[in-house]
């Protein structure tokens, strides 16, 4: 009787939590493809027909394709970026036993421990004098400082589990350093690069605060903060929110679930050592 | 040769340590310069102000109520996700299609920005035509009011939250669970425990480093809070970051807004402190 009872009661938590996961995204999908009046009187119901007047203001008043370029040139440099230092730092830190070395690579690992805004409201100055305010290289130079030291811990850690003697044996037959880490190593961090790419890559795609206040009103805006400003003056025009957000994630959620497996460990392996 | 091989050392080197000192090491060192001084974000005119601003937000109401908001945000989600995520790992850690849509389902809000979580979630809890209140409504309970008070609208944001990180911890404890060896459970099976017994005498206990950190991740996750507050209930209720964020961009107090987040930093560097006393400590062996 009791582990009926409590049987039941874990399918009824195990319904409602499904419940609280699938509504709101069905909502969110559904409604993009309707009209004011009927998100308002049938907010459940799927959308027949559906519609795409929604997406086409999103595009017109959002300006969502010159969002979409923002937030791809931001998000694909930084990476690029943060994966060559980071990974050739990692390179001296996971090989070299030099004291030196290791005093470093705890001082670039404390960055980590540092909260984004403690950066944030300095960096307006430093870009300043850099005369990178408001530009997109900055919030990318920004994203670089703030997300190089879990790069290099990642791979560093990754690195030292990668067997020498490859670059030993290349040493010997006269091939220099440089070579040894483009054509050697580089090659062999492909899982540690797919998370640390995928990670970063989600983080940057969807962050808020910096680019706010990094790009400023004015000069270009990233999909998550472009959308936050065309909706923000009138929250209740619910037929635009809903494509904007669809239009948002698509892309992000298109990517996860191709790469569901590479998704969840990418993630986890960043947000354990965060 | 050994001297040679330096100089590669300093080529590789350089470069990322150069951009992580211009834009990590020095910022944070402004921002400790700053948060003794006057800066008012545009003038070169920086005064040097001593403990002033740490001893006038000691005594800010408007901080203190930005302080106490997050701490009960931290807590409730820190909670939330820690107690509802361990549950759903030992539910959803079974073969089965459906066991993996519900994996799949859980992570997806953990992808979205929380812009676009905020959003969604500001649609189902509207007093008048939300979504939570019309099903409510469907079986006749009275509508919710959820923005009807401080207290009721740091709840509900702690309830979003929890909603949108849940996969990222569960994911985590699945992975923990999976290390577990079956052995022991078929040895408890043997000796009489019951699935209850068996959950909290051997799962919690082999679950020891995810609950650890988790609770790290989201305590620090939770004191840096600004997204979902921010889209959610402007102007409403302020976290640290907020509170920061305003003092900085709106009322150019750039010296006092650097003071503000230093508290933040010295509260995340103490929970990493009791992280590392933690881990540093010898693990207890099965």
């Amino acid at each position: 009787m009791i582990i009926k009872v409590k049987k039941t009661a874990l399918i009824t938590l195990l319904t409602l939590t499904l419940v609280l996961y699938i509504l709101p995204l069905y909502t969110a999908i559904v409604n993009a493809f309707k009209n004011y009046e009927s998100i308002i009187k049938t907010p459940l119901a799927l959308p027949m027909p559906p519609i795409l007047d929604n997406f086409a203001r999103a595009f017109r008043e959002a300006q969502i394709l010159s969002l979409y370029g923002n937030s791809i040139v931001i998000t694909l440099m930084s990476l690029v970026v943060i994966m060559f230092l980071a990974s050739s730092m990692a390179f001296v830190f996971a090989r070299s036993k030099k004291k030196i070395y290791r005093v470093l690579y705890i001082v670039v690992l404390s960055g980590m421990m540092i909260p984004v805004q403690n950066i944030l409201i300095p960096s307006i100055k430093t870009l300043q004098v850099l005369k990178l305010l408001g530009t997109l290289p900055g919030l990318i130079f920004f994203y670089c400082g703030t997300y190089m030291s879990i790069a290099v811990f990642l791979y560093t850690e990754f690195m030292r589990t990668v067997p020498v003697s490859l670059e030993e044996s290349a040493s010997i037959d006269g091939a220099s350093p440089f070579r040894i880490f483009f054509q050697i190593i580089f090659p062999l961090l492909r899982s540690c690069t797919a998370s640390v790419v995928i990670f970063l890559g989600m983080w940057i795609w969807n962050d808020f605060l910096p680019p706010m206040y990094i790009l400023g009103a004015s000069r270009g805006r990233t999909i998550t903060t472009g959308i936050y400003r065309a909706i923000g003056t009138y929250t209740t025009d619910w037929s635009l929110v809903f494509a904007c957000v669809i239009l948002a994630s698509a892309p992000i959620v298109i990517l996860y679930l191709f790469l569901q497996k590479q998704f969840q460990s990418g993630i986890t392996a960043g947000s354990v050592k965060q | 040769m050994k001297k040679k091989f330096n100089w590669y050392n300093l080529a590789f080197l350089s470069p990322g340590f150069i951009i992580f000192t211009i834009f990590l090491i020095i910022p944070l060192l402004l921002s400790f310069y700053y948060s003794f001084t006057n800066w008012n974000g545009l003038s070169a005119n920086v005064k040097f102000t001593g403990l002033t601003n740490f001893r006038f937000l000691l005594k800010e109401p408007m901080f203190l109520d930005s302080l106490r908001i997050t701490l009960v945000i931290t807590a409730l989600t820190t909670l939330l996700l820690n107690a509802v995520g361990i549950v759903c790992a030992a539910v959803l850690n079974q073969e089965g299609s459906f066991y993996k849509t519900g994996r799949t389902l859980i992570f997806i809000p953990a992808i979205l920005s929380p812009v676009v979580a905020s959003f969604i979630w500001a649609y189902m809890t509207q007093t008048n035509g939300g979504i939570i209140n019309t099903l409510l409504g469907a079986v006749n309970i009275a509508p919710v009011d959820f923005y009807r008070s401080a207290d009721s609208m740091v709840r509900m944001v702690s309830g979003v939250i929890s909603w949108a990180a849940l996969g990222f911890y569960t994911t985590i404890y699945i992975a923990n669970l999976k290390s577990i060896p079956g052995e022991i459970y078929e040895a408890a099976d043997i000796d009489g425990a019951g699935r209850l017994r068996q959950f909290f005498s051997l799962t919690i206990p082999m679950l020891r480093p995810a609950i650890i950190i988790n609770t790290i991740t989201a305590l620090i996750w939770g004191l840096k809070q600004f997204d979902f507050v921010r889209v959610m209930v402007p102007g409403h209720i302020q976290t640290v970051t907020i509170y920061a964020i305003e003092r900085a961009f709106e009322y150019n107090m750039f010296g006092y807004s650097s003071a503000v987040v230093i508290v933040l930093l010295l509260l995340t560097l103490f929970v990493s402190l009791i992280q590392m006393t933690i881990m540093n400590r010898k693990e207890i062996d099965y």
